[in-house]
């Protein structure tokens, strides 16, 4: 398209009375040669806005720069539809706003950020949605347990076809060996019957595709495009799939580690999940016939305890509850002990233990001390009762129930290394920083990055965010249920559904183009030059949602609907063959050069700040709402994501005088707070290798400089702006000026 | 812990037989250990006496509950059951486990004398039987009939102890200026078995309440006026349970329904600074806390101030739960501490309106030698000043 | 597939959750929030339990989601007045109401600058002040000014139209009311902290040093009336010693009788707070049980050695009139000593009471004894949301509100 530019300078906010907006306006339209510029004192309100849409309308201007306050306001008032090319020069939040009017530093500020904008939108071109083949909006279900059931259920009700895959012979999962289900609603004081209609109504349900002793062979391809191999015992199925739910669930902790507790060394010890077999099937009698008078529930049998499961299995104390009212209903004469570390039933589970309390159920917070068996196979508990500071011992007890924890069915199976880059020096490079990928046979991902989710600890498939609990590394496939985390059966419910919910978006969003959250919307996607490819596997290895497979020469294979727009494979490529249309390399090196480095005599140091889109942007903006000043050197380049940084940037950048440069990026670690993953840590590492570069121009290495920052961390940022400064004033100016 | 100490459920059922119906429902959180009175004296009760273990042994049939001092501490003022989280009947608890003992005969050496005296007597104080009725001489209180509405019930301690027969005679008084009719039963009248049942004497409590509701309903009473917050308590909660069924009403809250209706007025000024110790009985058992304030605020002159600990929160005297017998050493009385409380808001008098609190603050009071600052009144003695 | 509408009431993280992710599957939705931004009760709070990061972090990108996307209509200062017809087909009237600004404010703050009125802040939990024409806070979404008509002068004062450029302010603006069309409707409206006053043995509003949970945020944030210094409200003298009192309300047949869930962790990573400013700081946490689920547990044990936690109910708090510390009397259940240690501040680790227990919607629905929406709330096409239902972190109510989302779209596809 040939683009006809028109540059919008508002006056407004201060903007006018502090900069020469004469001057601002020759940079347009001397240096930039656009054909349109205007400035107005009011851009945002109707007359202003009517003036540009005139313009687009009547003088064909195609390609808008706005020349006012931050893109993140007024983003409604300035968009004019998917066919103009837009883009925002901040003269306000990040000039005007944080630095003295008409003052000659501001100015050149202003002027460079218009000049970097020009430069920009030259690159930028329209997006054109990517298409996939035959895409389908089929939901495949893995597991079905109640968290699988109530997905494609779900699912199927909100029209979408859903095929449940289950490995063993019948549906139901956990359900069908429950006595009775935790109550679910008020007063929540006694077990409901297990909720088996909903077993019958999948089955029943005309848009779900129920197969049973069923595995996953392979899953291969994108969403909407997921071709999945199912072996049914012996035949295989083939699906076309749109997104993937796994709902594995999770087993209980194996008792056979727990002979500390009395498990294999005493008959009538046994586990929560025998306790439900043996309340099925009608009064409870120990194997040796007698019947369970007495009963005695130890709670964090494996869990909560560094040797077996260092978290808390969340559904056991309130279990372990509901048992004991099967032992009170039968016989409310009947004893029930329940050793405990903490009683664990949050919000309305109370009225469940308050239940137990008033059924008479004797509770010891305190640890077992030692189990005994006398001749008669009954138990004696023996407890360090915190409570009555004395050690105890119960009376003789039937039967022992272990409440034994849950572990995720994603923590079993070999422990696959995964190439991945790490910054951790005592790490190797080869060594996973936090994404484990244990080959458990669930969906045989034909992924070059591993057959199945990368894990978090302990095994399990779960978000990292606390805001974004289906934020999942492998897009379109979406973890819910006891796999995901310890949860109760309303939990799984509500987690089906919600990821059911996640899983149609995905496919509904890839259908159109657009990459799914965070960066929904975004019709962009990495356009690989593969005849310059040298096959170094980078992107491959970088790629932090495993979207790039290789072929068996090593050459990267995108996978646009998997992809998740970060532009970490554009940072990553040596050779930068990866572009978007929006986005590219060659685009930001063209605004690098497009800021005027004053010569070294007029001492006007200059700091190229490289900024995260998502936290240190708005930071920046926060600084200037806030009315903070800082330092008049800088320059601000947004980013994707720092790991969308390319190495070439920085040599451009000092190649051409600019004293430093500054990453701001979010958090990186065990608490890290890049939504790309390990986007920020990547610019580290890649900051690690910068060095030589800076070598090879004599350059000292501190002249670059990254530090994290969140979006809440604006007041620090004057000083991280002057402390870096200083530092490049003791190194003295850039010897490239003027080259 | 080093020691073994083994459950006992015969031991906790025998607890829980014996009344501590809601002793399971006990979390051991343990406010009621922190809200405890005794928190706030040091001695030797104070540190043995430990409400929420006290529990806790009995949720196990544990041995370590029945040592005296920990035993026979509560004074039931109800401070922890009201707040308590999970509404246990904590003092239901502690008579429970008191029965223990006491339903044996195992009772500390200082009530002794106080049972035997109601078992041969019918009242805690030592008092011949026939000298019941003495206060009541030359008050022309008729005998209650069928023609008289009310029956005035007065608290064995208003019918023997000197400063309490000048209570008795004051609310007959009151009740007579404001043309109440009531009668008053003499001799055959016994305890109303409060204490006994509260230090854990269940089948002595039954006795005196079976004997007290025979001669009640022998005589056709229908409606009780009580002194003492303690016989309003027991006639109103655990009477029914023994089939004496009365409206039973203490003599404050009656004073108070007349003053609103004008029946009784209280002419006479008393420029008094004055604050009003809630008895926990009437207060927090009851939950009468405005009529014995309405009734001292339509006293011309007096200035009504509120010690901090009050209504609800009031800070007991120690008297409840049979301790108004303890011997108690100087420095770990709450009634000290209560004395201080009204003598930092610099009242010049303390009002109460129950026979043990009126014994309780007076001890402590000239215990303290604030006899000069301050007085302790019973309510009743105030209003007749103020006729 | 075409969708019908849906209504989502309640700007907080449930609520936005809700609209957006109904809205990034075609949904068209409305977005009614009271207040003059989105973000609800996680705008107010510090960090996140238990990455210990800012939620602005997240609102942000929601914010983002919700720039970029047509498909949202955001109504703030509008309540929902009535609710008419049946599931795929609802009439509800919302009435919005006059913030005095309009849409041309571009948040310049020159109107602020002249106002000669003051109000208490509640965001900050009346700790500070703004003008009567403010913004509600820094980070506030939609990033606009509105007055509190509480307190303006009104026409005769008028300072602040002068100040604008923009004609941004219509002192008699009117309340507006509109009908929406609706498929399905989420009920989002959150919960309110326990009033802690009512556990009078605590003596908060009685003790300046007494604080709750939800204020200990304001006083640690950045952007608060402390600028995020936790210091004493009686005397700004900074904290050595604090003690977090736990089921301040909660598990409590006089108060509320269920767990709300979220205190410990809240409390436990508070104690963070006051560790980060002063390593030195004493600091106590008195609990029944400490209640961290699932991978919660490697926070508990991570900050254990931050802090000395009490097995104990807390009984009487009490003040010294003079130097206003506080008196903390409490059995350590574990050595069976009573403690009666001073502090200088108390955090009560309040409960959350829906909003449900007060607001109830204006349509037949069931509710359970503590007024959260019940479960089986026999009413097809509504659905509530988050802690409305029952108490929830935030990761909870983001992952039921995505849920929500779901049921609305199938309310509004169902034929």
């Amino acid at each position: 398209m040939v683009k006809k530019t028109g540059v919008y300078i508002c006056t407004g906010c201060d903007i006018g009375d502090s900069l020469d907006i004469a001057a601002l306006s020759k940079v347009a339209t001397k240096e930039g040669k656009v054909p349109v510029c205007k400035s107005h004192a009011f851009f945002c309100g109707t007359e202003g806005s009517a003036l540009i849409k005139s313009d687009i309308e009547n003088e064909g201007v195609n390609t808008v720069v706005i020349a006012a306050c931050s893109p993140r306001v007024n983003y409604d008032v300035f968009d004019f539809g998917p066919s103009i090319i837009m883009e925002r020069t901040n003269l306000r939040e990040q000039i005007t706003w944080c630095h003295p009017a008409n003052d000659e530093d501001t100015q050149m500020m202003a002027e460079d950020s218009l000049r970097m904008t020009l430069a920009k939108v030259k690159q930028v071109e329209l997006t054109e949605p990517y298409q996939g083949e035959n895409m389908v909006e089929t939901i495949l279900v893995v597991g079905g347990g109640l968290t699988g059931i109530t997905a494609a259920l779900e699912g199927a009700k909100a029209g979408y076809k859903t095929v449940l895959v289950e490995k063993s012979p019948v549906l139901g999962g956990w359900m069908n060996g429950l006595f009775k289900q935790a109550p679910q609603k008020s007063p929540y004081t006694t077990p409901e019957e297990v909720d088996v209609d909903r077993i019958k109504e999948v089955e029943a349900h005309p848009d779900v595709k129920v197969y049973v002793g069923a595995e996953i062979q392979e899953i291969a391809g994108a969403p909407g495009m997921f071709d999945v191999t199912i072996n049914q015992n012996g035949t295989i199925i083939t699906e076309r799939i749109g997104s993937v739910i796994l709902a594995t669930g999770a087993v209980p902790y194996d008792p056979t580690k727990l002979d500390h507790l009395g498990y294999g060394k005493f008959d009538n010890v046994i586990t929560g999940q025998k306790m439900e077999e043996l309340a099925s099937k009608g009064k409870l009698v120990r194997p040796d016939g007698k019947e369970v008078q007495s009963i005695a529930f130890i709670q964090c049998a494996g869990s909560r305890d560094s040797e077996h499961l260092p978290y808390c299995s969340a559904t056991c104390c309130v279990e372990s509850l509901k048992q004991a009212t099967y032992l009170q209903e039968q016989n409310p004469e009947a004893t029930v002990y329940i050793f405990y570390k903490d009683i664990r039933t949050p919000g309305q589970y109370e009225r469940l233990y308050k239940q137990v309390q008033k059924d008479g159920g004797i509770f010891v917070k305190g640890d077992i001390t030692a189990i005994n068996e006398d001749d008669e196979k009954n138990l004696i508990i023996q407890a360090a009762d915190v409570l009555s500071g004395a050690v105890i011992s119960s009376e003789s007890i039937d039967m022992v129930v272990l409440a034994t924890g849950m572990v995720p069915t994603t923590a079993f199976g070999e422990n696959l290394i995964v190439e991945t880059v790490s910054c951790d020096t005592d790490k190797k490079d080869s060594e996973p920083t936090e994404a484990v990928i244990l080959k458990s046979n669930l969906l045989n991902l034909a992924y070059r990055q591993g057959p199945e989710m990368p894990t978090l600890k302990y095994g399990f498939p779960d978000s990292h965010f606390i805001c974004f609990p289906y934020e999942t590394r492998r897009t379109g496939i979406y973890a819910a249920g006891s796999v995901r985390a310890p949860m109760d059966e309303i939990s799984a419910i509500e987690d089906a559904t919600g990821a059911t919910m996640k899983a149609i978006q995905c496919i509904e969003l890839s259908a159109q183009g657009s990459a799914v959250h965070p960066r929904v919307g975004d019709m962009s996607f990495p356009d690989f030059a593969m005849q310059r490819c040298t096959q170094c596997k980078r992107c491959t290895v970088e790629c932090p949602f495993g979207s790039i497979n290789e072929d068996e020469k090593f050459n990267p294979i995108p996978n646009h609907t998997r992809c998740r727009r970060c532009g970490i494979c554009m940072g990553a490529c040596p050779e930068r063959i990866i572009s978007f249309k929006n986005y590219s390399v060659p685009m930001i090196g063209n605004m690098i050069k497009a800021i005027e480095v004053p010569e070294e005599d007029e001492e006007k140091p200059r700091i190229l700040i490289f900024a995260c889109e998502n936290d240190a942007y708005p930071a920046l903006d926060m600084t200037g709402i806030n009315r903070l000043s800082y330092n008049a050197w800088v320059r601000v380049i947004p980013v994707r994501c720092l790991g969308s940084l390319n190495i070439v940037w920085i040599a451009d950048a000092m190649s051409q005088g600019i004293d430093g440069i500054l990453l701001l990026g979010c958090k990186h670690g065990e608490d890290y707070q890049c939504h790309f993953i390990q986007g920020s840590e990547l610019a580290e590492v890649r900051l690690g290798k910068v060095a030589e570069t800076l070598g090879r121009l004599d350059l000292e290495s501190d002249r670059v400089r990254m530090e994290q920052v969140n979006i809440t961390d604006y007041d620090k940022i004057p000083a991280i702006l002057d402390s870096f400064s200083d530092r490049l004033q003791e190194l003295g100016p850039n010897p490239y000026k003027g080259f | 812990m080093d020691e073994i100490l083994d459950v006992s459920l015969d031991m906790r059922d025998y607890i829980v037989s014996s009344g501590a119906e809601t002793l399971s429902m006990c979390m051991q959180c343990g406010l009621c250990t922190n809200l405890c009175p005794w928190r706030l004296v040091h001695g030797e009760v104070s540190e043995s006496f430990n409400i929420r273990k006290m529990q806790r042994q009995a949720q196990l049939g544990l041995d370590g509950f029945d040592e005296e001092e920990v035993l026979f501490a509560c004074v039931t003022c109800g401070m922890c059951q009201v707040n308590c989280p999970r509404e246990v009947n904590i003092i239901e608890n502690v008579r429970s486990m008191r029965n223990t003992t006491a339903g044996a005969g195992f009772i500390p050496k200082i009530l002794k004398p106080v049972v035997s005296s109601v078992r041969s007597n019918g009242n805690p104080w030592m008092g011949a039987k026939e000298k019941r009725a003495e206060w009541q001489e030359d008050l022309n209180i008729p005998a209650y009939s069928d023609a008289t509405e009310y029956l005035l019930y007065v608290c064995c301690n208003s019918c023997y102890d000197p400063r309490g027969k000048k209570i008795a005679k004051s609310v007959v008084n009151l009740l007579q200026k404001a043309g109440v009719s009531f009668g008053v039963l003499t001799a055959e009248e016994k305890c109303c078995g409060e204490s006994m049942r509260k230090l854990g004497d269940e089948e002595l409590f039954v006795k005196l309440a079976e004997s007290n509701i025979s001669l009640f309903n022998g005589k056709g009473v229908k409606k009780i006026i009580t002194t003492s917050p303690h016989c309003l308590e027991t006639f109103k909660k655990e009477y029914p349970e023994f089939g004496g069924e009365y409206e039973v009403i203490h003599y404050t809250e009656l004073l108070g329904n007349l003053l609103k209706e004008g029946k009784i007025a209280f002419p006479t000024e008393l420029a008094k600074k004055i604050t009003f110790h809630d008895p926990c009985y009437l207060g927090r058992h009851n939950q009468v806390f405005d009529s014995p304030r309405e009734l001292l605020q339509a006293v011309p002159g007096v200035e009504l101030v509120e010690m901090d600990r009050n209504k609800n929160r009031s800070l007991c005297c120690a008297g409840g739960g049979a301790r108004v017998w303890a011997e108690v050493a100087v420095g770990e009385r709450f009634s000290e501490l209560r004395i201080t409380d009204a003598v930092d808001k610099e009242a010049e008098i303390l009002v109460t309106a129950c026979p043990y609190c009126v014994t309780m603050l007076v001890d402590a009071c000239a215990g303290m030698e604030k006899g000069d600052v301050l007085k302790v009144m019973e309510l009743s003695e105030l209003l007749n000043a103020a006729l | 597939m075409a969708h019908k509408s849906i209504l989502v009431v309640g700007g907080g993280v449930s609520g936005i959750t809700a609209a957006i992710e109904a809205s990034e599957a075609g949904s068209e939705v409305y977005l009614v929030e009271q207040k003059s931004y989105l973000g609800g009760k996680v705008a107010q709070i510090y960090q996140y339990f238990p990455k210990l990061c800012p939620p602005n972090c997240g609102l942000e990108i929601n914010f983002k989601r919700i720039k970029q996307n047509p498909k949202i209509s955001i109504f703030t200062l509008a309540e929902v007045e009535t609710i008419e017809g049946k599931e795929g087909d609802f009439t509800v009237t919302v009435k919005s109401n006059a913030s005095r600004v309009n849409q041309n404010c571009t948040a310049c703050g020159k109107c602020a600058e002249v106002c000669p009125v003051e109000r208490s802040n509640e965001f900050n939990y009346g700790l500070d002040n703004t003008k009567a024409i403010y913004k509600a806070h820094e980070f506030a979404f939609p990033m606009k000014y509105s007055i509190d008509d509480k307190v303006c002068l009104g026409a005769e004062c008028g300072k602040c139209v002068e100040a604008c450029k923009y004609d941004a302010i219509e002192l008699d603006m009117a309340t507006k009311s509109l009908k929406l069309n609706v498929g399905a409707i989420i009920w989002a409206t959150g919960w309110d902290a326990y009033d802690a006053s009512k556990v009078a043995y605590y003596g908060y509003s009685q003790h300046q040093n007494v604080i709750t949970n939800v204020i200990m945020e304001r006083l640690a944030a950045p952007n608060g009336p402390t600028r995020g210094k936790i210091v004493r409200p009686s005397d700004g003298k900074a904290v050595e010693s604090i003690a977090f009192v736990q089921c301040a309300g909660s598990r409590d047949e006089n108060h509320l009788a269920y767990c709300s869930g979220v205190c410990c962790m809240a409390s436990l990573k508070q104690a963070t707070y006051v560790k980060e400013q002063n390593p030195d700081a004493k600091v106590y946490m008195f609990y029944i049980d400490v209640r961290a689920m699932g991978k919660h547990e490697d926070f508990y044990t991570k900050v254990q050695n931050e802090l000395t936690l009490i097995k104990g109910k807390v009984g009487e708090i009490t003040e010294d009139p003079i130097t206003k510390d506080l008196t903390v009397l409490v059995e350590n259940q574990v050595t069976g000593e009573i403690m009666k240690d001073k502090f200088d501040m108390v955090v009560l680790a309040t409960g959350m009471v829906p909003a449900t227990a007060g607001l109830k919607l204006p349509v037949e629905l069931s509710y359970d004894e503590d007024g959260f929406i019940a479960t089986d709330s026999k009413q097809p096409g509504i659905y509530g949301a988050g802690c409305v239902k029952k108490p929830m972190d935030v990761a909870s109510s983001v992952k039921d509100a995505t849920a929500a989302a779901l049921k609305a779209i199938q309310s509004t596809v169902r034929r």
